[in-house]
């Protein structure tokens, strides 16, 4: 469905992205992680055309981007952090308007869109009286426009208070489900990701430094409590494990793969009572800032 | 085409709907009734009686409506120019990339070229019609106040001179109104091109006002007369040219062949730079 192939691009000589390759499955709702300046508004001003690429190119649906926009970008709806909407003009007039630079939308789609979006009762009004969740849900509203399959959305809850989030993330979901339609979503909010996307790529500094599905990610490495009689005796079989990190507390963490009961039967067969063994799940800032803080190297592979 | 046209549209309603718009046409309708006041001076009209009947025409016949609407015309497009002009292509492309919707704009397959079409489109016509109502609304000011009469042109500093019955005279004028949107449309081109550099939209205003005006300065030094075709404002005011007898063919085909290459050369590089930027927020 959407594929960014070895991008690259600086601004002012500042590295933006390095060589990030990445692919969305249709129909698929996928994240794309990281702090802000770590490169995903640049990748997806690229995926719009909207950014010249250094080197590599973006497809949607096999076509490309930078080759034939107008081709490619038929049937893609965007909105940024905050969708810009001409204030002065009513609801109604600005997705007319908008509509117009990609087809010919009858009214009882424009209309449709907006009862999927929940404006009906004001979108004739100014756009310049709308509270921020209303703008938001007019953004959506054009994004779908005219009959798009593929949204890019750039931190579409930015601003919304907690209702709002949760109201565009069950819109988003059931755009998803009911209509097949895939998205991109961009994100410095864990919680919203983990809650929405299938797949994650985190980027940092410009570099991809994770892409596989949310669960890998989560389990990624696992840790336990353990409490035993001899800590000295364990800490130097643990020691000797290689995928296993002894830490304060009587943690353990054991990198992705390693069995709990195989790290009992080990501790046991050493000679070393296990009395219980007690699961640890980090929160995801812990595994977010785990890998984004690793040592920048270069691209990993999916 | 119906498309495009659909986009036309769209741009027609953002321009209509903004109050900066409708300035320029506020403040013209003002500045002509205040310079028929001024006209209106007993001593005003008797410098004008003076002229007329040293030229051998009588004050109460040409000291018409149509005479009036021509001062008009000429003093507050010389006082005030192309500064709504500027304002509005200033503003055109600048002012979205400010506010972020021509960003929104750009997630649409609409070409960036096609984009700048229909924008310049719309500058045209805005340069045509605030043109057009300045010198209709003079002219409806002019006869509402003075009459029908004959046409008196007369404008020593740029050696016009010419004198017309009422209806050969009204051709004459309605027809130097093209001319003029034409020369006005330059001031547009270059804010224009400004707007569609990586600039705020005051400065793309502000700075086609100073080369204009810088420009006009220049061209009135002394020294400057021999090279005085290489000054903008040379061409611009041959609209005036249109009231002439005879009509200086030659010289206005020049001057607006000149002013039209100007023109596409201007949007020609506003287009190259528009089309080469990143957008990003």
């Amino acid at each position: 469905m959407l594929e960014l192939r070895d991008l690259q691009k600086a601004f002012g000589g500042r590295p933006a992205l390095h060589g990030l390759s990445l692919e969305v499955r249709a129909g698929e709702i996928f994240g794309l992680l990281g702090h802000n300046g770590a490169g995903k508004s640049t990748s997806l001003g690229v995926l719009l055309g909207q950014v010249f690429p250094d080197k590599g190119e973006a497809f949607i649906d096999g076509v490309s981007v930078q080759r034939e926009r107008a081709r490619a970008l038929a049937r893609t709806g965007a909105i940024f952090e905050a969708p810009r909407f001409y204030d002065y003009l009513s609801g109604w007039r600005n997705l007319q308007i908008y509509t117009s630079y990609s087809a010919r939308v009858p009214k009882e789609k424009i209309a449709e869109a907006v009862e999927t979006v929940g404006l009906t009762e004001r979108i004739h009004d100014r756009v310049g009286t709308y509270s921020q969740g209303m703008r938001q849900r007019l953004g959506l509203a054009q994004a779908l426009l005219p009959e798009n399959n593929l949204l890019l959305l750039d931190e579409p809850t930015n601003g919304l208070d907690p209702e709002g989030i949760h109201e565009m993330r069950t819109l988003i979901q059931r755009l998803n489900r009911e209509r097949g339609i895939t998205v991109l979503f961009c994100s410095h909010l864990l919680v919203e990701v983990e809650q929405l996307c299938d797949h994650v790529v985190i980027l940092n500094q410009g570099y991809k430094v994770f892409d596989g599905p949310w669960a890998k990610l989560a389990v990624e490495e696992c840790r336990v409590r353990l409490d035993l009689d001899d800590w000295e005796k364990a800490a130097v079989i643990l020691r000797a494990m290689p995928d296993v990190t002894l830490s304060e507390g009587g943690f353990v963490a054991m990198k992705n793969g390693t069995d709990t009961a195989d790290l009992v039967a080990t501790l046991v067969h050493g000679g070393v009572r296990v009395r219980a063994v007690e699961p640890q799940r980090r929160n995801l800032e812990e595994i977010y800032l785990s890998i984004t803080h690793r040592e920048i190297s270069p691209p990993v592979a999916s | 085409m119906r498309l495009f046209f659909l986009q036309f549209q769209g741009e027609m309603w953002k321009l209509f709907a903004r109050k900066r718009t409708y300035l320029g046409f506020g403040v013209f309708l003002a500045l002509e009734l205040v310079i028929l006041l001024i006209i209106q001076l007993p001593k005003v009209q008797r410098a004008w009686r003076h002229v007329m009947e040293n030229a051998g025409y009588g004050f109460e016949e040409y000291f018409s409506g149509i005479t009036l609407a021509f001062q008009v015309v000429y003093l507050s497009t010389a006082l005030l120019g192309g500064l709504y002009a500027a304002l509005v292509a200033g503003d055109i492309v600048a002012k979205e990339v400010e506010d972020g919707t021509l960003r929104m704009a750009l997630c649409r397959p609409i070409s960036r070229l096609r984009l700048l079409a229909v924008k310049f489109l719309v500058c045209v016509f805005y340069t045509f019609a605030l043109t057009f109502f300045i010198g209709l609304s003079a002219l409806a000011v002019g006869i509402a106040r003075q009459g029908i009469g004959g046409f008196f042109v007369f404008q020593p500093m740029d050696k016009l001179f010419a004198v017309y019955q009422f209806g050969p005279g009204l051709v004459r004028y309605l027809g130097s109104l093209f001319p003029l949107a034409l020369s006005v449309l330059s001031v547009t081109s270059l804010a224009f091109m400004l707007s569609c550099c990586n600039v705020k939209p005051a400065a793309a205003t502000i700075s086609t006002l100073s080369y204009f005006i810088a420009d006009m300065i220049f061209r009135r030094i002394p020294y400057f007369e021999p090279i005085t075709q290489w000054f903008i404002t040379t061409h611009t005011e041959s609209w005036y040219n249109a009231l002439r007898s005879p009509l200086p063919w030659q010289t206005m085909a020049e001057d607006y062949t000149y002013l039209l290459a100007l023109d596409a050369t201007f949007v020609l590089v506003g287009a190259v730079i528009f089309s080469s930027r990143d957008f990003k927020s």
